[in-house]
């Protein structure tokens, strides 16, 4: 596919706020004491999971106890 | 009045160490982005990922401004609610068990501020990140489809936002009654599960809270049928106000399983 062809300026916000929610993820992973499972199994779905992987950390992953 | 102000801070505090404050917009604007673009684009992204042969045509239906937003609150239905259900499950039974709720309630607080607080942060939240979502929503779908009626917009928001406030409080009472698993469980049937039940069997009833979406979607392109809707709407109202009374109510009750 043609490079120059990408809406760039309609998809970039769409990337910007991906990126975001990946880095506010990982900081309250780092900052929050225990998580529902191994710590480094959330990094990895954060990180690795496109879109969803904060999203899934956000709603399952910290504790709200 | 006053100890309402001072426990809404403590909520508004709370929801920004949390990063809820900046991640549930996110994910709304985020869906109210991606919604539009996915549909637009759909064929170049079959071409791109599906390994089709080149001389394929599509026929892919040509989509109104309408129907790009109301699969963008289908999106927001599952997901949405899911975030409501999941995120603030605890809002109050949390507290029972982390011992917030023991500094709290050996003050002479009224528990109308105290899940008045609650709704109103969740209020904010919630319908607020929806509002802007769709925002950008009818942003993208203007630049990619075409303009939708602005006042009919403004009608829809409203209608949409009314059926936000009903998910809320129906989780606020949950949470007021049960711990927190419980009260997940309990927001998610209510919210989702009847919502199935009621998209399958509700040809034969018109007046329901679980129908303002569709309701608000038919403001949007402009052949509501006025009279189920009104009824709806205060149907809804009326439970919204039920539902926060029996929150007042079940909080006070269950003070004594706070755990100290």
């Amino acid at each position: 596919m043609d490079w120059d062809a990408i809406p760039w300026m309609l998809i970039l916000p769409v990337i910007i706020i991906q990126l975001l929610l990946v880095i506010v993820a990982v900081i309250d992973l780092v900052r929050v004491k225990h998580t529902n499972g191994p710590k480094w199994m959330w990094a990895i779905i954060i990180i690795f999971i496109n879109i969803i992987g904060p999203i899934i950390y956000f709603i399952v992953g910290r504790r709200n106890e | 009045m006053n100890s309402f102000f001072i426990l809404f801070r403590k909520e508004w505090r709370e929801n920004v160490r949390n990063f809820k404050i900046l991640w549930i917009p996110l994910v709304f604007i985020l869906f109210g982005i991606s919604e539009p673009l996915t549909y637009y684009y759909l064929p170049q992204i079959l071409n791109a990922v599906g390994n089709m042969p080149s001389d394929m045509a599509f026929q892919l239906p040509e989509y109104k401004p309408e129907q790009i937003i109301m699969s963008t609150i289908g999106q927001y239905q599952l997901i949405g609610l899911l975030i409501v259900a999941f995120g603030f499950a605890g809002i109050i039974a949390r507290e029972r068990k982390n011992g917030t709720a023991i500094m709290l309630y050996v003050r002479p607080i009224s528990y109308f501020g105290y899940v008045f607080s609650k709704a109103a942060i969740m209020s904010i939240l919630i319908i607020g990140s929806a509002c802007i979502g769709l925002l950008v929503n009818v942003y993208y779908t203007y630049i990619l489809y075409g303009a939708v009626d602005g006042v009919a917009f403004i009608g829809f928001l409203g209608t949409y936002s009314i059926w936000l406030l009903f998910a809320i409080s129906v989780v606020i009472c949950a949470s007021a009654a049960f711990s927190t698993g419980v009260a997940s469980v309990i927001s998610l049937i209510v919210l989702i599960v009847v919502q199935l039940v009621d998209s399958l069997l509700g040809t034969y009833w018109t007046i329901s809270p679980w129908k303002l979406p569709m309701y608000a979607g038919q403001i949007l392109s402009g052949n509501l049928d006025k009279t189920p809707f009104f009824w709806s709407l205060s149907v809804t109202l009326v439970l919204v106000v039920l539902l926060l009374m029996g929150a007042v109510y079940l909080a006070k009750r269950n003070v004594a399983k706070a755990k100290i």
